[in-house]
């Protein structure tokens, strides 16, 4: 953060952290429940954009039943902080979701979030939505390559300007003028192409935490000097939605909200829409009264470990993570990190890579100096500022004994 | 009184107070916030969870040290300016005066007490800077805990109404762009910035402490001023000079 202008320094005092309103009265979710009906109608008048099969349909196909999705939809609405009288209104808007263009830009990054919306095993509500969308450039999944794919990527961005909304995946490498990292046949740099894309976006969704926070690309020394969406985008709505990978249903919950309303998601002041992230996983996590309790795993494969308790002690960061993956899990209510055995690394927040995930408590932490480079624990800081002064108290004690007591050290 | 001396009232009863609450509380916190920042003793595997309670109750006492930190500091800022003696504002205002006292009470101490040319019946400037620095760092401690503690509350209710969560994010929300601007790292913070400036707060805070202890007891010792007892007693004992009417 620097403090260099007046405009940082006004952020400064003015940020707000996550502060989550549930409740905004009848009155607000009535006007909100019309204008939706309104928006799903003009929106039920397009034709849908791509060719694939209706969404039924998949369903059926995928062995799922009707009633699989209608579940899917109350959890949804409950998910996006939605009175339950929403929830017709969000099975509309999962159906018609391929109204909606997006073009899929990916960054500095190992292709884990495009990996976590397709490699489910047997593919879930969130993930058949994820395919029916109308997904106009990808370029991991496309089969065009080259000339050809960006050819397809200057028509559609042509075609839905100002309409579209552009996923970004990955960090944004900004050194060597940004030639850490080109896309193409032309050899643009990754900078270049995201302000391109990003230009004719309605909003730009930066999914997994390279691309909101620059992740791990971005951890120390941070050598391509690499950096988030939104330290890049500017001037258009953006929505963070981290996490490594992110959780495709929060994708789904942001493109959702944004086909029902036709309006970003609430956002907290790192831009995370606040459904998700509004809450740490420690506030909903299945061992936090093992935490209470002050049972913790010791080690690896301990009585503890064997007896679910809390990872606190071997790092568990859920308590500073805010993320909702307690709640709905990954891999639609499979599983999830604490759930397997592991702490939480926090990987929904900035920098987690060096301030999250040591696998340790913070306070035994190497957390690198902010001048780069020296290691030390804050407790060995401490204890060594502590023995700096009494080191100091020693002398001056010493020298004070040798000198000797007066009562009055001079004229006044 | 011992003859030849008189008494020059230095700290009201109730600063006496809060000055050994505030040592109680410290104490109670340092050691909490250690257990809360790595737990550092263990329970009994056979006990059942329901008899342990240990985090809960360790982040109970911390939390409760802490109000009563916000509470006494809330007392402490109004007797900075309308404190019945000693008002330390007077001492904090850089003026030339203050500058100058400022000045000689270190020369003083880095040459052993060797030329005092200052007052030191009532409060210097030195030890009111020192104090303030005390103050300041305590400020910062108590944002980032209520900065931390405040998610604890992410659904924006409490038990006492829903104005306290809204006035702790409205009061601390600040703290996280400044702790992480302060540990450094990428251009966007975390509360972890926050809770890895609260704990090296921890450390400079105890260092202030240990250096405090010493200066009082070195002026006791070397100052012969018995300085200690202001803070028990609520006065210090001056020798009448010769030529000085007894009063």
């Amino acid at each position: 953060m620097s403090m260099e202008n007046e405009e940082s320094v006004k952020k400064l005092f003015t940020a707000e952290s996550a502060k989550v309103d549930t409740n905004k009265g009848d009155a607000y979710y009535d006007e909100l429940y019309i204008s939706c009906q309104k928006r799903i109608e003009d929106l039920k008048k397009l034709t849908p954009l791509n060719n694939r099969v209706d969404f039924t349909e998949s369903i059926e196909d995928q062995g799922l039943e009707r009633r699989d999705f209608l579940k899917w939809a109350s959890a949804t609405t409950a998910m996006l902080m939605l009175p339950a009288s929403f929830t017709p209104l969000v099975a509309e808007a999962a159906v018609l979701m391929n109204r909606v263009p997006v073009i899929w830009v990916e960054l500095s990054d190992c292709a884990g979030n495009s990996e976590a919306l397709l490699r489910s095993d047997g593919p879930k509500i969130d993930e058949i939505i994820l395919d029916i969308i109308s997904l106009e450039f990808h370029e991991t999944l496309q089969a065009a390559s080259g000339h050809q794919a960006e050819k397809q990527m200057n028509e559609a961005m042509e075609h839905f300007k100002g309409k579209y909304l552009l996923f970004v995946e990955g960090a944004v490498p900004l050194g060597m003028n940004g030639g850490y990292g080109t896309i193409g046949a032309t050899g643009e740099t990754f900078v270049d192409h995201l302000h391109r894309a990003a230009e004719g976006a309605a909003a730009v969704v930066a999914v997994g935490s390279c691309a909101t926070f620059g992740g791990i690309p971005a951890a120390a020394p941070n050598p391509t000097d690499s950096v988030g969406v939104m330290d890049v985008v500017k001037g258009k709505p953006i929505i963070n939605i981290p996490a490594c990978p992110a959780n495709p249903s929060n994708m789904v919950g942001v493109i959702l909200h944004y086909v029902l309303t036709g309006s970003i998601p609430e956002l907290d002041s790192l831009l995370r829409p606040k459904f998700a992230f509004g809450y740490r996983i420690h506030d909903n996590c299945e061992r936090r009264a093992h935490f209470d309790a002050g049972e913790y795993v010791e080690e690896w494969g301990d009585e503890g470990a064997k007896n679910n308790f809390c990872l606190y002690k071997v790092g568990c960061k859920g308590p500073m993570t805010f993320n909702n993956c307690s709640i709905i899990r990954y891999n639609e209510g499979v599983n999830w990190p604490i759930g397997v055995g592991r702490g939480c690394i926090g990987c929904s927040e900035p920098d987690f890579w060096d301030k999250y995930a040591y696998e340790r408590p913070m306070a035994n932490a190497n957390i690198k100096a902010p001048t780069g480079g020296v290691e030390k624990t804050v407790d060995e800081f401490g204890l060594g500022l502590l023995t700096a002064a009494g080191i100091g108290i020693g002398i001056h004690a010493a020298a004070s004994a040798v000198a000797g007591k007066r009562e009055d050290g001079g004229e006044y | 009184m011992k003859a030849g001396y008189r008494q020059v009232k230095r700290r009201t009863g109730a600063l006496r107070i809060i000055h050994w609450v505030n040592v109680l509380s410290m104490m109670v916190a340092i050691a909490t916030g250690l257990y809360i920042a790595a737990p550092y003793y263990q329970t009994f595997m056979a006990d059942s969870a329901v008899d342990k309670y240990v985090m809960a109750w360790n982040r109970w006492g911390h939390f409760m040290v802490a109000i009563i930190f916000d509470v006494t500091s809330i007392i402490i800022f109004y007797l900075t300016f309308f404190s019945r003696v000693d008002r330390p504002v007077k001492k904090i205002i850089p003026n030339k005066e203050n500058l100058t006292q400022f000045w000689e009470v270190f020369l003083n101490l880095v040459t052993l007490n060797r030329r005092k040319k200052f007052n030191s019946e009532h409060n210097d400037s030195f030890n009111i800077v020192f104090f303030f620095m005390f103050h300041f760092l305590m400020i910062w401690m108590l944002m980032t805990g209520l900065q931390m503690y405040v998610h604890g509350l992410g659904s924006g209710l409490s038990s006492i109404g829903n104005w306290w969560p809204w006035m702790l994010h409205l009061v601390t929300d600040w703290t996280v762009p400044v702790a992480g601007w302060m540990v450094g790292g990428g251009p966007t913070t975390s509360i972890m910035d926050v809770r890895i400036s609260h704990h090296i707060t921890m450390w400079l805070l105890i260092t202030w402490v240990v250096v405090h202890i010493y200066y009082q007891f070195w002026r006791t010792v070397f100052w012969k001023e018995g300085d200690i007892s202001i803070i028990v007693g609520g006065s210090k004992y001056v020798k009448i000079k010769e030529g000085e009417e007894k009063k």
